[in-house]
């Protein structure tokens, strides 16, 4: 028995415990890399299996599954939680450096999980971790988008659990294995799945919380929650065909809402939801192949984007706005960020060379091979979305465009360094993608990324859509940056939910009133008028004085002697 | 911050080489440079023989068309959904993070000569 028997999350847990006993600055910098790397380290050294297995109230726990789809996930999320401790050297603050130890803990351990119940554990994890790093910000509008995102999250896991009581009430087990929607349980965990993957329509949290987060907190944010939920999809309901079309909707509708945002770490968050798009596609289309697709681009992914919140991150924190009608021609004193920016756009956008070339083509190539003619016009379109917002929008108007008159100092150097290997592995994705697909969960077979047909396409694709970016930038035709925000789903519960509620309030006052005072008005009218008749000045009261009495009585003697005598 | 006649010699290397991207008339080298590079790309695919899963890919040029194409089109029909969707930046009160500014002590704002 090896180490493989302490499942992989309780070092990040350890590692949180401890880590306040370390003294800030250089010792505790180190430790939090040390973490992740030794995490690493263990995982790939594992081998395949199942390792831990604990009882739970009769339950069988499975705490270590380490195989091909869960080993990958791992790994990225360990490098991810490296790079994102790295970029965040020069903090002091042990609430966000232990909220991300225990964020990246519950994802590696989800990953990990063979069982329900422990994922639902885990599930959770990340939910109440994560949100630490949104209130870190300290402001009272980090506070209510943190409740929000919380609700939702621990919502998700809520959903989750009751799917998971239906489903072994159904099947009698709570193995996480592939799952064929059908009953109720099913569909609740795949709906629980859904909310964290920011399926359309429940996808705003994701929008939302991102840009309230703190400046390191978004990139650790953007590694882990979504792409946990990609790894349980593709485990739990791969080869779903609606899948397919919910992956297609989430490549779409983004790339719309990224082109007139103007917080850029909020386009870079409707960037990641059109990402999750194509990993989404890939586990609809459930091949060996699709599934590769879709584990490297998610691995790709997690790079890139880290990038791309690193590059933003550095101006705001910089410049302390990361809105691009603020910034502009930045180039001049921050390069080295514009550069690393340049690589983290070119990786996303799939440029031959960059790692999204050699990844995101799997999942395209799959869809062509199974002749979905529809999907596969809309991901190519969707690919042209990509380098809309993440290609040209955030480098551009950040570093280029128009001069802001902002000269901020060049980022830290802890920053360009996390920077700098994160460009460097998405290059060197690229170039050597025989590395990443050497660790997919399935064989590759001999699958070349780089055809003459492919690459000239990409090619093709990628530079017509830039020359027509030239065309509407020289026309005046493409929408300027300007200060605003856009409704989205959000709306429904921020602004339309409460005014329903202010106005059902309203309403039920007003028919309250109502007929208070109608049954008010009633009982005076009802009082008044007995006053009237019967009160002391009634004319019930004034016709009966004591006179009239006794010459009633005086009356009724008559009568009564006239009847006898008479 | 706001200091348009920044001495380019103080700049970092790299930027001052940048700079040449804002001299006037680089915009237009750049823009044509690209025409000139779509030009060639185009026509690459009339040099090697496709293999198609699709019909209309076999049309010279159909990735070009179609990236151009449908990158306006998403501009456009984005413009349009600006008109339906944008709302000012306090729209969800002075309590949401629109509105508000980054701490500042959480940041370090450095101007690149140290002020």
């Amino acid at each position: 028995m090896g180490f493989e028997a302490y499942p992989t999350a309780f070092l990040f847990f350890i590692g949180a415990v401890l880590l306040p006993l370390i003294p800030k600055g250089t010792a505790r910098g180190i430790y939090m890399l040390a973490i992740p790397v030794l995490a690493a380290a263990l995982i790939w050294n594992a081998g395949f299996g199942n390792f831990a297995q604990v009882p739970f109230f009769g339950f069988d726990l499975e705490l270590m599954r380490v195989d091909g789809l869960s080993r990958i996930f791992v790994l990225v999320f360990c490098l991810a939680s490296f790079l994102g401790n790295m970029y965040a050297w020069h903090l002091r603050d042990t609430t966000q450096q232990v909220a991300a130890l225990l964020y990246a803990g519950s994802a590696i351990g989800a990953a990990l999980a063979g069982d329900l119940i422990t994922l639902f554990f885990y599930w959770e994890g990340t939910a109440i971790a994560s949100v630490f790093l949104i209130w870190a910000r300290g402001t009272e509008g980090a506070f209510n988008t943190g409740m929000r995102y919380l609700i939702i999250q621990i919502g998700s896991g809520v959903i989750l659990i009751a799917g998971v009581a239906l489903y072994y009430h159904d099947t009698g087990s709570i193995l996480f294995e592939k799952m064929t929607l059908g009953s109720l349980g099913t569909w609740l965990i795949f709906l629980s799945f859904g909310v964290k993957a920011a399926f359309p329509l429940l996808h705003n949290w994701l929008q939302d919380s991102y840009p309230a987060a703190t400046v390191t907190g978004t990139v650790v944010l953007s590694a882990f929650t979504t792409k946990l939920a990609i790894y349980a999809l593709a485990r739990g309901f791969a080869g779903t065909e609606i899948l397919i079309y919910i992956g297609v909707i989430m490549t779409l509708f983004p790339i719309f809402f990224a082109e007139i945002e103007n917080d850029l770490r909020r386009v870079l968050a409707y960037s990641l939801n059109n990402q999750l798009g194509f990993m989404v596609v890939g586990i609809g289309i459930g091949t060996d192949m699709a599934l590769n697709g879709t584990a490297s681009h998610a691995f790709a992914h997690i790079l890139y984007k880290a990038l791309l919140f690193m590059s933003v991150g550095s101006v705001m924190f910089r410049t302390g706005t990361s809105k691009a009608s603020e910034l502009g021609g930045l180039y001049r004193t921050m390069p080295l960020t514009a550069m690393f920016c340049l690589v983290g756009a070119a990786s996303i956008s799939a440029f031959p060379l960059f790692s999204g070339f050699v990844t995101k083509s799997l999942v395209l190539g799959e869809a062509a091979s199974a002749h979905y003619q529809w999907v596969w016009l809309a991901l190519v379109f969707a690919s042209a979305g990509v380098l809309s917002h993440s290609g040209i929008k955030i480098p551009f108007f950040m570093f280029f465009a128009h001069d802001s008159g902002l000269r901020p100092k060049e980022a830290p150097r802890h920053m360009l360094l996390s920077m700098g290997i994160t460009a460097a592995l998405c290059i060197y994705i690229g170039v050597f993608p025989q590395t990443l697909y050497a660790i997919l969960p399935f064989e590759m077979g001999d699958y070349q990324p780089y055809t003459m047909g492919h690459v000239v396409g990409q090619l093709q694709l990628l530079l017509f859509a830039l020359l027509a970016f030239g065309v509407l930038m020289r026309t005046g035709i493409h929408p300027p940056e300007i200060r605003a925000i856009n409704l989205d789903t959000d709306w429904t519960y921020r602004k339309a939910a409460p005014s329903v509620v202010g106005l059902a309030a309203r309403g039920i006052a007003i028919i309250w009133n109502t007929q208070i005072t109608l049954l008010l008005n009633t009982f005076n009218r009802v009082v008044a008028r007995l006053y009237h008749s019967h009160g002391p000045e009634g004319r019930t009261a004034r016709e009966w004085p004591t006179g009239a009495t006794v010459v009633a009585i005086a009356v009724l003697l008559a009568a009564a002697m006239v009847v006898n005598f008479v | 911050m706001s200091d348009h006649k920044t001495d380019p010699a103080k700049l970092p290397r790299l930027g001052r080489m940048l700079l040449w991207v804002d001299k006037p008339g680089s915009a237009n080298k750049i823009f044509w440079a690209l025409a000139a590079v779509c030009v060639v790309v185009f026509l690459l695919d009339f040099t090697y023989e496709k293999h198609a899963y699709f019909d209309f890919e076999h049309i010279p040029g159909f990735f070009a068309i179609y990236g151009f194409v449908m990158f306006t089109g998403l501009i456009l029909t984005a413009k349009a959904l600006r008109v339906l969707v944008k709302r000012p930046e306090d729209y969800y009160g002075n309590k949401a993070v629109d509105s508000e500014d980054y701490p500042e002590d959480q940041l370090e704002k450095v101007n690149h000569d140290g002020l």
